[in-house]
C-alpha cells in the first residue's frame, strides 16, 4: 500500500475528507435542530472537550490506566496460551485431553464472567486485569494452534531426517513457521481483550477509558463521553496498527499469507 | 474416552474444593446444577434468556437489514466504497459497549438501547465480509458478465450477489456471537448504572445475583447459560447457511 503513487490514492483521500466533512456538518446541523448539548453535543464542543481533557492530562491518565492492564493481561495470556498451544498443537493426546475444556469454557463470553469475578476480585484493577486475560486467552490459543498444524510437514521430516532434536525442532522450524499466524492470533487476542476492557471498567473499575465514559455519563458531560468513546476507538485502532507494523517487521515473509482482518 | 478425563477431573476437584470450604455458598456442580433447575423450573431463566434472544434477534436483523446491502453497494461499486468506507474504519475501532452510554442517554435503560448496542455490535463484521465477498467474485465471470453485455446492476443481481453470499455467511455468524456476547455485555451494565431499573435478560438477571443476593451458585448456572446460548446460536446459524447455501459445504 504504501508503494502506491500518490496520484492514485489521491481521489481516496479527496474522498475521506469530502465523507468526514458532510458527517461533522450533519452532526452539526443535528445537534442545533435538537439544541439539547446533553443529548447531542455540537462535535465543536466535543473538540473543546477533548482539548480541555488533553490539556489537564486526564485523558492521558484513563488511556494510560488501560493500556496498562491490556499490556498485563497480554502478557499473561499470551504466556499462558503460546506454549499451551505448541504442545496440543504438536502432540495430539495432549490436544485430545486438553481442547474439551477449552471447548467447553470458549463460549462462556469473558464479559459474562464480570458478576462472578467482582465477587471474587472486587472493584479495582484485578477485575479488569482477569475479563481481559481471559478475553485474550481463547483466540491467541487456537490460533497457535491452528499456526502449528499449518506449518509444512516436510520441514519437521526433513529436520528429523537429519537427526534435529526434537526441542530444536519446536524452537527452529515449527516456531519460525507458525510465527505468522501467531502474530495474528495476538492481534485478534487484543481485539477481543479492548472490548472487554470497556465493558469491565464500565462495571468493575475505578480508573480506565470505560470508567472515564460512564462517569461522565453520571455527570450528563456528554461531549466528554464522546471524547472517551473517540479514545478508546483511537487506541483501539492503533493498538492493532501497532501490531499489524510489528508483524510486518518480524515476518515479512508473511504479509501475503495473512487471510484474517 | 480420553476427551472426558480432564473435565471430568475438574469436575470432581472443584465439588470436592467446594465442599471441603465447609461455606454454603461456594459454588459446586451440585449447587450450580440445583441452582439451574431451580432458575429453569420458576421460570426465570427461561424468560430471561427469551427477553434477551428477542433483543438479539431484533438488532441482528437490523444490523443485516442495513450492512447487507450496503456491504453488497461497497464491494461492487468503488466509488461508493470511496465515500463510505471513512466512517465505517472510523466507528469499527469503538467498541459497541463504548457507546452504551450515549444508548443510554438517548434511548433510556430499556429494551431500545439494549438493540441499539446489539445493531452496533454485528454490523461491523456483516459489513466487512459482505465488502470482502464482493470483492473476491471471480473476475472472470465479471468479464463473462461484462462482455455478453450485462448492465452493472444486473451483474450485481446475477453475479456479486450469489459469489458473495458464503462470505455474507461467515459475517453473520461472526456478528450473531458478536451480537450476544454484546446483549450480555449491555444487559450487565444496565443492570449495574441504572441503579436496578428492571429491564430485564440473562445479564440483568446475573447482576442481580451478584448485587442483591450474592447467590454465586446462580451467577455460575447463568455463565453456563450464556455459555450454551452462544453455542446454539452458531449451531443454529451454521445449519442455516448450511441448508441454504449446500454448495458452499466445506
Amino acid at each position: 500500500m504504501a508503494a502506491t503513487p500518490v496520484a492514485r490514492r489521491l481521489p481516496d483521500v479527496i474522498a475521506y475528507f469530502r465523507t468526514m466533512a458532510v458527517f461533522v456538518a450533519g452532526w452539526w446541523a443535528l445537534s442545533r435542530w435538537t439544541s439539547n448539548p446533553a443529548l447531542l453535543p455540537s462535535p465543536f464542543a466535543v473538540v473543546d472537550a477533548i482539548v480541555e481533557l488533553v490539556a489537564d492530562g486526564e485523558i492521558f491518565m484513563h488511556a494510560g490506566i488501560s493500556l496498562g492492564r491490556m499490556l498485563i493481561s497480554l502478557g499473561i495470556a499470551a504466556l499462558l496460551a503460546i506454549p499451551l498451544g505448541l504442545a496440543m498443537g504438536l502432540r495430539r493426546t495432549l490436544d485430545d485431553v486438553v481442547d474439551p475444556v477449552v471447548e467447553l469454557l470458549r463460549p462462556i463470553s469473558g464479559i459474562a464472567w464480570i458478576p462472578l469475578a467482582l465477587f471474587l476480585f472486587g472493584i479495582g484493577n484485578v477485575l479488569p486485569v482477569f475479563i481481559m486475560t481471559y478475553a485474550a486467552f481463547f483466540p491467541i490459543l487456537l490460533g497457535t494452534i491452528a499456526g502449528v498444524r499449518s506449518v509444512d510437514r516436510r520441514f519437521i521430516d526433513v529436520a528429523r531426517t537429519m537427526g534435529v532434536a526434537r526441542r530444536t525442532i519446536v524452537t527452529r522450524v515449527v516456531v519460525p513457521a507458525a510465527l505468522p499466524a501467531l502474530l495474528v492470533a495476538v492481534r485478534l487476542g487484543v481485539a477481543s481483550s479492548w472490548t472487554a476492557v470497556v465493558a469491565a471498567e464500565l462495571i468493575g473499575a475505578p480508573s480506565g477509558v470505560g470508567y472515564a465514559v460512564e462517569w461522565y455519563r453520571e455527570l450528563l458531560m456528554t461531549p466528554q463521553v464522546m471524547a472517551f468513546i473517540a479514545t478508546i476507538g483511537v487506541l483501539g485502532y492503533l493498538s492493532d496498527r501497532v501490531l499489524r507494523t510489528l508483524a510486518q517487521r518480524f515476518t515479512p515473509w508473511a504479509t501475503k499469507l495473512e487471510g484474517v482482518r | 474416552m480420553r476427551s472426558v478425563v480432564l473435565p471430568l477431573t475438574l469436575l470432581v476437584v472443584w465439588e470436592a474444593w467446594g465442599t471441603a470450604s465447609g461455606n454454603r455458598r461456594t459454588p459446586t456442580p451440585t449447587r450450580v446444577i440445583g441452582a439451574a433447575i431451580d432458575l429453569v423450573m420458576s421460570g426465570d431463566m427461561i424468560e430471561a434468556i427469551a427477553t434477551s434472544l428477542a433483543r438479539v434477534f431484533a438488532g441482528f436483523a437490523i444490523a443485516a437489514l442495513i450492512a447487507i446491502p450496503l456491504g453488497l453497494a461497497m464491494g461492487a461499486f468503488r466509488s461508493i466504497e470511496r465515500n463510505v468506507d471513512p466512517l465505517v474504519e472510523s466507528f469499527r475501532p469503538i467498541a459497541a459497549i463504548a457507546i452504551l452510554p450515549l444508548a443510554i442517554l438517548w434511548l433510556g435503560t430499556g429494551t431500545p438501547a439494549a438493540i441499539l448496542i446489539v445493531a452496533y455490535a454485528a454490523f461491523f463484521p456483516i459489513v466487512i465480509h459482505t465488502i470482502a465477498g464482493a470483492k473476491l467474485v471471480d473476475p472472470t465471470l465479471l468479464r463473462v458478465a461484462a462482455t455478453m453485455g450485462l448492465g452493472r446492476l444486473n451483474t450485481v443481481r446475477t453475479v456479486i450477489v450469489p459469489g458473495a453470499l458464503p462470505s455474507i455467511g461467515v459475517g453473520l455468524r461472526i456478528g450473531m456471537g458478536v451480537a450476544w456476547t454484546a446483549i450480555v455485555a449491555a444487559e450487565l451494565a444496565v443492570g449495574a448504572k441504572a441503579g436496578g431499573g428492571g429491564s430485564g435478560g440473562i445479564g440483568q438477571m446475573m447482576f442481580v445475583f451478584y448485587a442483591y443476593s450474592i447467590e454465586l451458585n446462580r451467577i455460575v448456572a447463568c455463565m453456563i447459560a450464556v455459555g450454551l446460548v452462544a453455542l446454539a446460536l452458531d449451531r443454529a446459524l451454521r445449519a442455516a447457511l448450511r441448508y441454504a447455501m449446500p454448495w458452499n459445504a466445506q
